[in-house]
């Protein structure tokens, strides 16, 4: 399984030994590729599939045997799921629903960031008594359940007041909610030398601006990783939102495709307007993956290496 | 780094900006009612809701339809004091009652002369179902009997009869056989409707005594009637398989003349686009001789939490008379073929058919605490689930269940 | 509330969410003051200051909850009222969600519900056992009767998901990462192909497969039905749900697994495999004896994050509605026992024995770690 040396094909020609071999790396190359191709096939097929759909008309949806290729194709099932969405909840449009979901995403994406590099910061540079043991109980978090907070949750927020608001999904996150995210920057602060905070210190720099101008730089591909992994986050999350938002036009994307699912599917699944909505849901994640993939790969990598 | 800081100042400026209050100074009390109305339904409702606004200038109402999990959304809403003032609540949802979520509306009841407060202007059996927990909870503004429509077409088609209220239940299964071909099935039925226990009363059996301690479904009336149900659900002689509905859709099916016969609420609209080819009959003659029906009721209830109770209120009850003249009503006095054809114009050639059934309703069944758990959690899915999948009998299984149903009843106790 | 404008909404959160902000930043501050007043040093005043924000959020959002929830599940409370009310049987809601008892029967007998009993507590309902299942030994026919066997059956379902869907997709993944960490041509393309899945939203996932897997048109039961399968019932039919679910996520996350792996193997220094070779080791051996050792920690994460997200599966079953009986996880159970039943209470209880499972079983994987983990002890210097 090892990396295989390439015989050069000169000498194998003479070389019965090394002609055999050769036919054999030839023969595993084939089958490398062959293997590596049907994984991809069962990858893209369903995503194939996805986006043929949500440009089929009705009336393809149950063609006998599938159609590949819709035809003709329905662009419009993107705008029309969206009408069918505000005719039975008035307000709930596109851009309300855009709206509402960037608003929660950013804000609890830049709370994350932010808090969790100052959090991280705090525990990587500086030496104070009982830090480890902090630090070990913060990791223990991550394997506490939302489902337990789920309940005890919503009344706490009740009891602020708040429910129905977008402040559960977001306020939160100023507190650094997520222990792999610390624990991930945490990660990089390490790896910076001690020497840069002591020149900078001497230089006359407060912490503030050290954090700020030095730090915060040096470890810019874990800072976006994280920020990465917390849109994709938020974005993806229907728990909270569930719980906490009430009023239709509050929604968020996710929840909308939800409500879609449950009010207008129920006798007869409208798979190309499900389809359509779930190519919409996909597309702005798929878009920064594929702009920002480096950071994605980053944020899984640290867990891997130093796991 | 920099272009980050310049965008936590553009939202910060941003924030800082004054709030443009748009609210101007309204002397009208604002009532929020929250309902499940769906697309056209919250059309139609919100023209109701528009006269009354402009009928008088104390109360403003407002809509809130919310047409998807309807009940949970009003729970949490309700658990965390978003609620409306005024509520639309199916006749099961009186159980609340008990803990305490609605105004009762007893007091004004007594002191209000207009007709749409009158109890006895209402079909008894669907005013007092209505009185739970010693309380009056909210006027019922639909009380929509199970009818069977049926598909002329077919019936044209197949050579057979129209169906009409003197058959018997017997009559009515050999109907549905004789009209399914390849094209067509004479009847459908999915887990859970047409509801079970309307076969139940029509077969002269009860769900629940009247003093609320027994559950007496282990009676041979209960068994026959569900026997009766579970030999045809799916049964392809004369039903769609259950894979055949999931393809095509439950009521697609009737829509699209794919079965002759479908059990429905008076106010389905089956003949809205099919241009006279539905009829609707009575249900069939049970054991009892009668053509019994259950009927479906709905009301409106009053947050029990609301600032303004008089006004919320005033406003249910202008409210119901207005949607009593849009639904099929509960009132003796809108018991006609007038005022259903004015109520839903579209049922011209129906309603005659439609208001003879209205003397034959009864309540779907009593509301006490835990009734969920008990028509649902247990009669329904460890009852008649089983029983119409084929796991187990209804002689078998009928003796056990009445045991677990009567754990609930004596809860209450 | 009525909808007041996206505006009127955005604001009072974005104004408490600046203000939060600030109260931090002061928290942070005010916390170096006060330590510096009594005496502590500065590094370990910043230090300390700097978690406040994580102290504090933990406090209110999960300590306190946690607290809450324990208490909560020692009473019963509706979700319609203001206050719980207590309990006569402390215990009753543990007891309601663990009580099991196993009977005979005769193979010819009928399981009846009144020879299964009740149960011996006081509480708000009536607990009766029922039949969560029976095996037969002889002649003689067990039954396990559970007072809560929906409970039983989500947790039995929800394991057996995470102990087949971890490592199926650990297998998976790791296969991809051996075939792409030969010279493979494009490698990056390869990379980004098969980390696809793991970016396409859990939501669209689920909806995905549902129509995938729809039982008459759907894509699948189409190709099985081409080499003469007959038409599955997917996500409907009982033994079929576990299956559709394990596909589904497998192919969802095998390549987020796949990368992890993938980095790991890119961290093994060639010199191990040559030093190998010249021993003489085959594939298989320098497989079992190198890649395997070396990859370790990187499996034990996938494994330790697989397992806590398996356990806790929710969104891809908010969207693919299946029975009660047979399809539904612990999540999704207490989530439904909370929000749509109204019991707080008892779902308080049996959320606190979740937690306790996901606990257990978390910290058994980190035990047995120390046999088959292999950490580098030059790595182990850095931190921690």
């Amino acid at each position: 399984m090892t990396a295989n040396t390439t015989t050069p094909a000169t000498t194998a020609y003479h070389d019965p030994l090394a002609r055999r071999r050769l036919i054999q790396t030839i023969f595993g190359r084939i089958l490398i590729y062959a293997l590596l191709l049907f994984g991809a096939a069962l990858i893209l097929i369903p995503f194939f599939w996805m986006v043929s759909t949500s440009l089929k008309t009705e009336d393809q949806l149950f063609v006998w045997p599938p159609k590949w290729l819709p035809d003709p194709v329905a662009f419009e099932n993107y705008f029309d799921s969206w009408k069918q969405l505000d005719s039975i909840a008035p307000g709930l449009t596109f851009w309300r629903i855009m709206g509402n979901t960037l608003f929660i995403t950013v804000l609890a994406m830049f709370g994350e960031m932010f808090s969790a590099a100052i959090v991280a910061y705090g525990f990587a540079r500086f030496r104070f008594k009982g830090r480890d043991t902090i630090f070990f109980i913060m990791l223990s978090t991550m394997m506490i359940p939302a489902t337990l907070t789920m309940v005890p949750g919503f009344l706490v927020w009740r009891e602020f007041g708040l429910l129905n608001t977008y402040d559960p999904l977001t306020l939160p996150a100023l507190t650094a909610w997520g222990p792999a995210y610390i624990f991930l920057l945490r990660q990089f602060f390490l790896t910076i030398p001690r020497d840069m905070d002591d020149a900078a210190t001497v230089d006359g720099a407060n912490t503030v601006q050290i954090f700020f101008y030095i730090m915060l730089p040096m470890v810019k591909p874990a800072f976006l990783a994280i920020g990465v992994l917390a849109f994709q986050g938020n974005w993806n999350n229907l728990q909270a939102p569930l719980i906490y938002l009430n009023t239709t036009q509050f929604f968020t994307l996710i929840l909308s495709m939800q409500f879609f699912q449950q009010s207008l599917s129920k006798s007869a699944p409208k798979w190309h307007y499900m389809m359509a909505m779930a190519t919409m849901m996909a597309a702005p994640i798929l878009l920064m993956f594929f702009t920002a993939q480096r950071y994605f790969i980053e944020g899984l990598n640290v867990g891997a290496v130093k796991g | 780094m920099s272009k980050l800081r310049i965008a936590i100042l553009i939202v910060l400026v941003l924030a800082m900006l004054p709030i443009t209050a748009s609210t101007s100074a309204q002397d009208k009390v604002t009532i929020r009612i929250t309902t499940w109305a769906g697309v056209e339904e919250a059309a139609e409702l919100q023209a109701i809701i528009d006269e009354v606004n402009a009928s008088q200038d104390a109360i403003e109402i407002v809509h809130e339809p919310k047409p998807s999990d309807y009940y949970t959304v009003l729970q949490t809403a309700l658990a965390g004091n978003e609620a409306a003032d005024l509520m639309w609540i199916d006749y099961g949802h009186l159980e609340w009652a008990f803990d305490g979520v609605y105004l009762d509306i007893s007091d004004y009841i007594a002191a209000d002369d207009r007709a749409t407060a009158d109890p006895d202007d209402y079909f008894p059996g669907i005013w007092d179902a209505g009185l739970v927990e010693g309380g009056t909870w909210g006027l019922p503004w639909i009380a929509q009997p199970l009818v069977l429509f049926y598909n002329k077409d077919i019936f044209d088609e197949m050579g057979v009869e129209y169906p009409n209220p003197d058959w018997t239940w017997d009559d009515f299964r050999a109907a549905a056989v004789a009209v399914t071909n390849e094209d067509h099935y004479g009847f459908t039925m999915q887990q859970g409707w047409p509801p079970p226990f309307l076969w139940v009363y029509s077969f002269g059996g009860e769900l629940v005594s009247d003093d609320l301690t027994q559950a007496p479904i282990d009676s041979p009336e209960v068994i026959d009637a569900i026997n009766f149900y579970a030999s045809m659900i799916w049964n392809e002689e004369l039903c769609p398989s259950e894979e055949t509905i999931a393809e095509e859709g439950f009521e697609a099916m009737m829509r699209a003349g794919r079965v002759a016969m479908f059990i429905g609420g008076a106010a389905d609209d089956y003949e809205r686009s099919t241009e006279g080819t539905v009829g609707v009959s009575m249900l069939p003659k049970g054991a009892t001789g009668e053509n019994t029906t259950t009927a479906w009721v709905a009301y409106t209830a009053i947050n029990a939490d609301t600032e303004h109770p008089d006004e919320a209120y005033d406003a249910m009850v202008m409210l119901t008379e207005g949607i009593q003249n849009w639904k099929p009503s509960p009132r003796i006095s809108h018991a006609t073929v007038e005022h259903f054809v004015a109520s839903i114009p579209y049922k011209a050639d129906t309603a005659a058919d439609i208001v003879a059934a209205l003397p034959y309703m009864r309540s779907e069944y009593k509301v006490f605490p835990h009734v969920g758990d008990f028509m649902w959690g247990v009669w329904r899915n460890d009852f008649v689930y089983p029983v119409v999948r084929g796991e187990d009998t209804a002689e078998a299984l009928a003796p056990d269940v009445r045991i677990l149903l009567e754990d609930i009843l004596a809860q209450n106790q | 509330m009525g909808d007041p404008g996206a505006f009127n909404t955005y604001y009072p959160t974005l104004l408490r969410y600046i203000g939060l902000a600030i109260v931090l930043c002061l928290l942070i501050y005010g916390t170096y003051r006060g330590l510096r007043a009594l005496g502590v040093k500065p590094e370990a005043a910043t230090g300390f200051s700097l978690i406040t924000p994580w102290i504090a959020g933990r406090i209110v959002l999960t300590a306190f909850p946690i607290l809450l929830s324990f208490y909560l599940g020692f009473t019963e409370y509706n979700i319609l009222w203001d206050k719980p009310k207590s309990l006569q049987d402390p215990l009753f809601h543990y007891k309601y969600a663990l009580s099991l008892k196993v009977m005979k029967f005769d193979a010819d007998e009928r399981v009846s519900i009144a020879a299964l009993g009740k149960l011996d507590a006081e509480g708000p309902r009536i607990a009766r056992y029922r039949e969560l299942d029976s095996f037969t030994i002889g002649d003689t026919n067990y039954v396990i009767g559970a007072t809560d066997p929906f409970f039983f059956k989500a947790v039995w379902l929800t394991l057996r998901y995470a102990v087949f869907n971890v490592p199926l997709g650990l297998i998976a993944a790791l296969c991809v990462a051996l075939l792409l960490n030969q010279s493979v041509r494009g490698i990056g393309y390869w990379r980004t192909l098969y980390y696809l899945p793991a970016v396409l939203p859990a939501a669209a996932t689920a909806l995905l497969w549902w129509w995938l897997f729809a039982p008459k048109s759907g894509l699948i039961n189409w190709g099985l039905g081409q080499v003469g399968i007959g038409p599955m019932g997917w996500f409907t039919d009982k033994n079929l749900v576990l299956p559709s679910f394990i596909i589904m996520s497998t192919w969802g996350v095998f390549g987020a697994n796949t990368v992890i792996l993938l980095a790991g193997l890119k961290n093994i220094p060639p010199e191990l495999y040559e030093a190998a070779a010249i021993d003489g080791a085959g594939t298989w051996s320098k497989f079992r004896r190198i890649t395997i050792p070396m990859l370790s920690p990187a499996l034990f994460y996938n494994l330790i994050m697989g397992m806590i997200a398996a356990l806790q599966l929710f969104t891809q079953q908010a969207f693919i509605p299946t029975d009660r009986e047979d399809g539904w996880f612990l999540n999704w159970f207490i989530y439904n026992e909370a929000f749509n039943s109204g019991r707080m209470g008892y779902a308080s209880a049996v959320g606190w024995l979740t937690s306790i499972l996901i606990i257990a079983i978390t910290l058994l994987v980190f035990r047995s770690s120390t046999a088959w983990v292999f950490y580098e002890s030059s790595r182990e210097g850095e931190g921690a």
